[in-house]
């Protein structure tokens, strides 16, 4: 359970060590699962992609200067070619493909994170009070979440956003309105589970209101499985979010990973790079938050892991 | 002496896919000051139930407090608002639960957890309710009490996550202390320790504890008073001494017959009596008919039992001395006293 390689060697029952330092050191479920996820190599290594690409993204366009809506080169020009204008090549117009992934890095995250945010923010709501308070409250809640689940998700989001004109924002809540409903149910089953346990009872019989127990009783205990779940909805909605730019329906007016695939992808038979790089930034992008997120799993429940 | 808790006729009826069952049929109790109640009775007998009712907890749905009262200190709390029962609860009466292992809250410290109890009813700042938790926690006889506080409940043998029960139970002075099942789930050396350490809490606060369970041992250990509980009814009732030395209830009689011998009457292994038990088990509470409930099972069964239910009728004494007397709902009880 403790960290063996950071303890001191026990000192064989040393009798009553008083105010001596703590032979047993407190430590936290999180904590706990923190030290798992540290040793797992997958989602080091997805953390360290992950960690890359924001450096890049962080530091990049202190080394590439070049505005990456302004023409710097000829249309087309492949990678490597003219290392000193434009080093990944241009796109379709003429611009600066390397320009273009580290400044469109941003937003494209940004979708993704707010939309996570939205999606687990919705979905936890929903779950918590329909698990939670079940009877009618849980019959209601279920019946508009079926009803969004049953909705072709893209479809739905391409209806949102034509109606709410593309931008950053509505595309953000495009993707989190039609992807809570799974963490709904996955909160609501959580609740469900934990509402019957020992300890909420005992909160209960403490004094305890129902919105403390939700938040300081059940939620805690709920989280780990939602970590995983936001985690992972993180990589799903930039992907959406570079399905919806692939379809045309990006924001126009801001460089993103997915704004330029869909702005290249006519031109994909005379040119693949200023489509593949940013898919290739996004698959990366995707693939370590993934890992992450599996990695996250595996701390949380660790008697699955060695399977 | 006015009890301090009183339930009166109390009858709790539960939603089920066989329709409408009775768990409680009416059962009256008293909980007298500083004393305590012991409450007996298989699983389904519904001594829980009746710990719950006490709490307000009821499940609703599926439960239903259909009629009754429950009167603590004057007020009829199956009456009291949602607000006033939580006011109540935790710091009037409170609660100790059957599984130290899943009652306390995995991601918290000890000391968090018992704060919280205390900053529920109290006004004091996170700091003093931590002292408080600590001393607390030094009352109910856990070493090194500072250093235990900020300990995870996983961190914790079951005997120690009982007495932070505990500790958590009587943080703000409770009148009352329900402990539905205290040493179920825990091995009989820490249980007898349990059973110390609520005596020793009785005596320092003069606390009133009803103490659900269904091992006749732990009331001949603990309970000043005893109901002992059949399918929704109490059906026998008295001071434990006289009830363990001279049970009127058959079923009761059953109980004690349950209690594994030990010590010197155990000593020789050819006079050892065979452990006894009682046959059958309790009727399913939907499929209960209008005589005696114990009916099926009961050695001195005859006609009477199956067609009229036995009241629970004072026994061997004037009725007006009901409460500390010696009360059984038995026709054969009866007949003997009439012979």
């Amino acid at each position: 359970m403790t960290d063996v390689a950071t303890n001191p060697p026990q000192t064989a029952a040393a009798p009553a060590p008083a105010a001596s330092g703590p032979a047993v050191e407190a430590v936290s479920p999180l904590r706990e699962s923190l030290g798992i996820f540290l040793k797992n190599r997958p989602a080091l290594v997805g953390t360290a992609i992950l960690a890359i690409i924001l450096l890049a993204l962080l530091y990049g366009t202190f080394f590439v200067t070049a505005d990456p809506y302004e023409i710097v080169w000829a249309p087309m020009t492949p990678p490597f070619e003219e290392p000193d204008y434009a080093l990944l090549g241009t796109d379709y117009l003429g611009r600066d493909i390397l320009a273009g992934l580290l400044t469109g890095g941003w937003p494209t995250l940004a979708v993704g994170a707010a939309a996570a945010l939205l999606t687990v923010g919705i979905g936890i709501l929903v779950g918590a009070l329909s698990g939670f308070f079940g009877g009618w409250v849980d019959d209601l809640l279920m019946r508009v979440t079926e009803f969004f689940q049953v909705l072709p998700a893209l479809l739905f989001a391409m209806v949102l956003v034509t109606l709410f004109s593309p931008s950053l924002a509505t595309i953000a809540i495009a993707i989190g309105v039609v992807s809570w409903p799974q963490t709904a149910r996955l909160t609501r089953a959580e609740f469900l589970r934990i509402r019957e346990l020992e300890y909420v009872a005992a909160a209960r019989s403490i004094g305890a209101k129902n919105s403390r127990i939700i938040f300081r009783v059940v939620l805690p205990n709920a989280l780990p499985p939602l970590i995983v779940s936001a985690t992972l909805t993180v990589g799903v909605a930039i992907l959406f979010e570079a399905g919806l730019s692939f379809l045309g329906l990006g924001d126009p007016n801001t460089m993103s990973w997915g704004l330029m695939i869909g702005q290249n992808r006519g031109y994909l038979l005379e040119a693949w790079w200023p489509v593949t790089l940013p898919g290739l930034a996004i698959f990366l992008t995707v693939f370590a938050i993934s890992l992450i997120g599996d990695g996250l799993n595996d701390a949380f429940n660790p008697k699955l892991r060695s399977r | 002496m006015d009890p301090l808790l009183s339930v009166r006729d109390l009858k709790v009826e539960f939603d089920t896919r066989h329709g409408r069952v009775t768990a409680l049929a009416g059962i009256s109790l008293d909980v007298m000051p500083g004393e305590t109640l012991g409450i007996v009775g298989e699983s389904g007998c519904g001594k829980s139930i009746t710990a719950l009712a006490m709490m307000g907890l009821i499940p609703n749905p599926p439960g239903h407090l259909t009629d009754g009262q429950i009167v603590f200190e004057g007020e009829d709390i199956t009456r009291a608002s949602p607000r006033r029962m939580r006011q109540l609860r935790g710091r009037d009466i409170s609660m100790i639960f059957q599984e130290p292992m899943t009652s306390l809250n995995p991601v918290f410290t000890a000391g968090d957890q018992i704060a919280e109890a205390i900053m529920l009813h109290q006004d004091v700042s996170k700091k003093e309710a931590w002292e408080e938790a600590v001393e607390l926690l030094r009352v109910v006889g856990i070493p090194e009490p500072r250093r235990r506080a900020a300990s995870y409940p996983h961190e914790m043998s079951g005997g120690m996550r009982q007495r932070v029960m505990i500790a958590m139970a009587i943080s703000c002075r409770p009148k009352v202390l329900i402990a539905d099942e205290p040493t179920t789930a825990l091995d009989v050396t820490v249980q007898a320790q349990i059973f110390d350490l609520m005596r020793d809490i009785q005596e320092k606060f003069g606390v009133a504890i009803v103490m659900i369970t269904h091992d006749m041992g732990a009331i001949a250990e603990m309970a000043d008073r005893v109901a002992v509980m059949y399918a929704g009814r109490v059906i026998e009732q008295g001071r434990a001494d006289d009830i363990l030395d001279d049970p009127r209830h058959p079923y009761t009689s059953g109980l004690i017959g349950c209690i594994p011998a030990l010590g010197r009457e155990a000593a020789s292994a050819e006079r050892l009596p065979p452990l006894a038990e009682i046959p059958g088990v309790v009727p399913p509470l939907h499929l209960l008919g209008a005589g005696c409930a114990f009916a099926d099972r009961c050695p001195l069964v005859h006609d009477r039992c199956r067609r009229e239910r036995p009241p629970l009728a004072p026994h061997g004494m004037a009725a007006q001395e009901f409460l500390g007397g010696h009360a059984v709902a038995c026709h054969a009880a009866e007949r003997e006293i009439a012979a």
